[in-house]
């Protein structure tokens, strides 16, 4: 991976005295990746290491699991507690949906591939047509919802479809976030140094899978829970 | 070094304009210090909401000032708390050590020139000011759409707060200078990155808490079912917990918040502890356990506060063990404390008496805790409160101030380049001290008496006789402590501007990288070179140097050499 950071070779650093920066290649001047930071030249021969992208994602998804684990626990909890549960049953449309979100992982893991394999072309094709796919999972989440609501359930009907409204509401949200991560990966232009594609690539698809993997999770938990 | 003009000068920097220097800088040293006045100024609004709400409680007669209809209707009086609350909790205890010092001196201390994301750093303040708008608009509209606005307000606080923590974390992870280990961290980077990542968990369980919550009262579900929905509803169908949830998710953060706020607390006593004793922390590793420890405990003691709503009857007998627990790392911050003043030569500043004045306000409110975690008290406590209040304000409330105002004479001079006065200092130091011991330890004993229903007739009698003039004398004491809250403020307001210049860069001889930069730090923290750190953040008392201690940035030829010349 490109720019890792000095940490692992701190004790021969130790010898190297004389230059204090010398450990560090000069690397880009920050602010031309969203958060670089650009407050002119005083920190041009310093920049923050590129890995700190992705352990931001690694953090981040922690603290989103332990959101939507809120509020599972709240269904977990209301499910057991409540004497009126009334059952809601899944609209027919999440089902394909999934499938297209499940498909949308294996196009995206194809694009890298063919990232990694310097076909730049292959690439872009395969991440448009995982970013056409997000789309079509946020679109099909709006069938669904629009499916309750001809069946006249809507989210303050009863606590089984706020929570159907609420969990793929704030999962739609989520991968909202991620579409536009997808995009941002497709149209712009990385420079030599700091955040290479593939880098960028690689953050972008730990989110994605993430976000699929708790489409899943969150399904299981409302078919089973009904 | 180079001693340009800084971006910490929060007042009128000569060039750039107040705007791109002061509001809207990314400089982590800026935003840190904007955290800083945020907090000041919440402080001293909430301070002035307690008066108010001592005065009201005393002479419910009283007419005041702008307030006038308090005295009707106990929905401005709960207001009130709530206000009071929500100010020193979110934007004073959670933000200022965090936020504040963090901000400012993280980067410094691990040898970084920036956050790891300045522009969510930006992001992160004007949302918390967002908040505090929110929260103080609160009290000026009528309940209902004010109540929805607290809830909003709070949502966008967790949103800065989470930030914040992933800012934090991802900084303590990949930012740190050449050389500098995790070991050779300083405790205070120490507090702040584990509470960082505390913070991560805790406040989007808070965030999705306020989105139900939010969505209860603007799309009408059911998530907290209010009394009506529960009287619509067939009978028997009522679950007896459906509050409870509500309550669950609430105290998960919030027990988890005291912790919180109490960890960078931790933190930067035991640093300020160190460096006054003029001797390395004691059991260093331990201590670095121990705050992972009470990083743990204080994730998992949420349900302590379930004792009195109807839970398994087994988990309060978990919960309980798991709140003792945290009495052991607890103990070993106290038994390391007390190991670095044993034997040492004290330096008795300002900024030390804080730090002692904290261990004795963590201890004393540390052994009413005891009790509290005891199930019975608990229970009880849950009638009458005076007890928890006494409780949690002495630990979480007073005890962090100090430490808050430790940390600030300590950095002072390395924030503005001048010296707070010593002598306001201590004088502010021992008024406080003595007035939240006669301000909050009566307040235990009213908690207390209030349990005794147990006695009969002519004991209760004598009883109830003195609670009346326990509450003045607590009065009284609220407002003498108070007022010598402004003498800090004149010391703090005086010394930004005639304070005594400090020139040096390292006033305290301490060890950290904050002290190697002139004061206050330059615009790009370490000039033109990179820093590189030799050894660890407590080096003191060593012997065969000229002074007691050795920089964390001194290589080891300089040492040598500095020997030489010195014989």
């Amino acid at each position: 991976m490109p720019g890792t950071t000095s940490t692992p070779d701190i004790e021969i650093i130790v010898e190297d005295i004389g230059g204090g920066g010398g450990g560090l290649p000069p690397s880009f001047g920050g602010g031309d990746d969203g958060d670089g930071g650009d407050d002119g030249d005083r920190r041009r021969d310093w920049s923050a290491s590129p890995k700190r992208y992705s352990t931001a994602i690694a953090i981040g998804l922690v603290s989103i699991l332990m959101f939507f684990m809120a509020l599972a626990s709240a269904f977990i909890v209301l499910r057991r507690s409540s004497g009126v549960w009334i059952t809601v049953h899944l609209p027919f449309v999440v089902w394909p949906n999934t499938c297209v979100l499940l498909a949308s992982s294996f196009t995206l893991e194809a694009a890298r591939r063919r990232l990694f394999l310097a076909d730049l072309r292959g690439f872009r094709k395969f991440w448009l047509f995982t970013t056409v796919l997000g789309f079509l999972f946020v679109a099909g989440q709006l069938i669904a919802w629009r499916q309750l609501v001809a069946q006249g359930i809507y989210i303050a009907s009863n606590q089984a479809s706020s929570f159907f409204y609420i969990f793929t509401g704030a999962h739609a949200v989520h991968l909202l976030g991620g579409v536009f991560a997808l995009l941002y990966v497709l149209a712009h232009k990385f420079r030599e140094t700091g955040v290479s594609r593939s880098m960028a690539a690689e953050i972008a698809s730990y989110y994605w899978h993430f976000m699929d993997g708790l489409w899943v999770f969150l399904l299981a938990l409302l078919y089973l829970g009904k | 070094m180079a001693n340009d003009d800084s971006g910490a000068n929060h007042e009128d920097s000569p060039q750039g304009g107040f705007l791109s220097r002061c509001v809207f800088s990314t400089d982590h040293k800026t935003i840190g210090l904007n955290h800083l006045w945020l907090a000041l100024f919440s402080v001293f609004l909430g301070m002035a909401m307690s008066l108010l709400m001592r005065i009201h409680l005393m002479w419910p007669g009283v007419h005041l000032p702008l307030l006038s209809s308090l005295g009707d209707s106990p929905d401005r009086f709960a207001a009130l708390t709530t206000l009071h609350g929500s100010l020193m909790v979110f934007l004073v205890l959670t933000a200022a050590p965090q936020a504040g010092f963090g901000n400012y001196f993280l980067p410094l201390q691990i040898g970084a020139r920036e956050m790891a994301f300045p522009k969510l750093n930006l992001l992160a303040f004007w949302a918390t000011v967002a908040s505090l708008i929110g929260l103080t608009t609160t009290f000026l509209i009528p309940a209902h759409p004010a109540i929805t606005l607290w809830i909003v307000s709070v949502a966008v606080f967790c949103a800065a707060s989470l930030a914040n923590a992933l800012n934090f974390s991802v900084t303590t992870i990949d930012l740190r200078g050449q050389g500098m280990t995790l070991p050779r961290l300083p405790l205070t980077v120490w507090a702040w990155f584990i509470n960082a990542i505390l913070g991560m968990l805790i406040f989007s369980i808070l965030l999705a808490a306020c989105v139900c919550l939010l969505s209860d009262r603007l799309m009408s579900t059911h998530f907290f079912p209010v009394l009506s929905f529960v009287a619509n509803q067939p009978a028997g169908a009522i679950a007896n917990a459906v509050p409870v949830l509500w309550q669950r998710l609430f105290w998960f953060f919030a027990q988890a918040d005291v912790y919180v706020a109490m960890l960078p607390c931790l933190g930067l006593v035991t640093h300020l502890i160190s460096v006054f004793s003029r001797k390395p922390v004691w059991k260093e590793r331990l201590v670095v356990l121990a705050l992972c420890g009470v990083g743990v405990f204080g994730f998992c003691v949420w349900g302590e506060h379930m004792f009195s709503s109807g839970m398994n009857p087994f988990s309060p007998l978990v919960f309980s063990l798991l709140a003792s627990s945290l009495g052991l790392p607890a103990t070993i911050l106290v038994l390391s404390w007390f190991g670095i003043l044993w034997n040492a030569r004290v330096q008795l500043n300002t900024a030390m008496l804080f730090a002692l004045g904290f261990i004795s306000l963590f201890l004393s409110g540390g052994l009413s805790g005891i009790f509290l975690a005891g199930h019975d008290l608990a229970t009880a406590a849950a009638v009458s409160d005076d007890f928890v209040t006494g409780h949690f304000h002495l630990v979480m409330g007073v005890a962090a101030t100090f430490s808050i105002l430790g940390a600030l004479f300590f950095w002072f001079p390395k924030m503005f380049g001048r010296r707070l006065n010593e002598s306001l200092g201590k004088i502010h130091f021992w008024l406080t001290f003595t007035g939240v011991y006669c301000v909050f330890m009566p307040m235990h004993w009213l908690g207390l008496m209030a349990h005794t229903n147990l006695y009969s007739g002519s004991r209760r009698a004598a009883i109830a006789a003195i609670v009346g003039p326990v509450h003045t004398f607590i009065t009284v004491a609220i407002l003498l402590t108070v007022f010598a809250q402004g003498l800090f403020l004149v010391n703090f307001l005086w010394s930004l501007v005639r304070g005594e210049r400090v020139l040096e860069c390292n006033p305290w001889r301490a060890t950290t990288l904050e002290w190697s930069v002139s004061s206050p730090p330059p615009a790009d923290d370490f000039g033109a070179t990179d820093p590189v750190v030799y050894r660890g953040a407590y080096e003191f008392g060593v012997p065969d140097v000229a002074e007691d201690f050795v920089p964390q940035h001194l290589a080891p030829e300089q040492i040598v050499k500095a020997r030489e010349s010195g014989e």
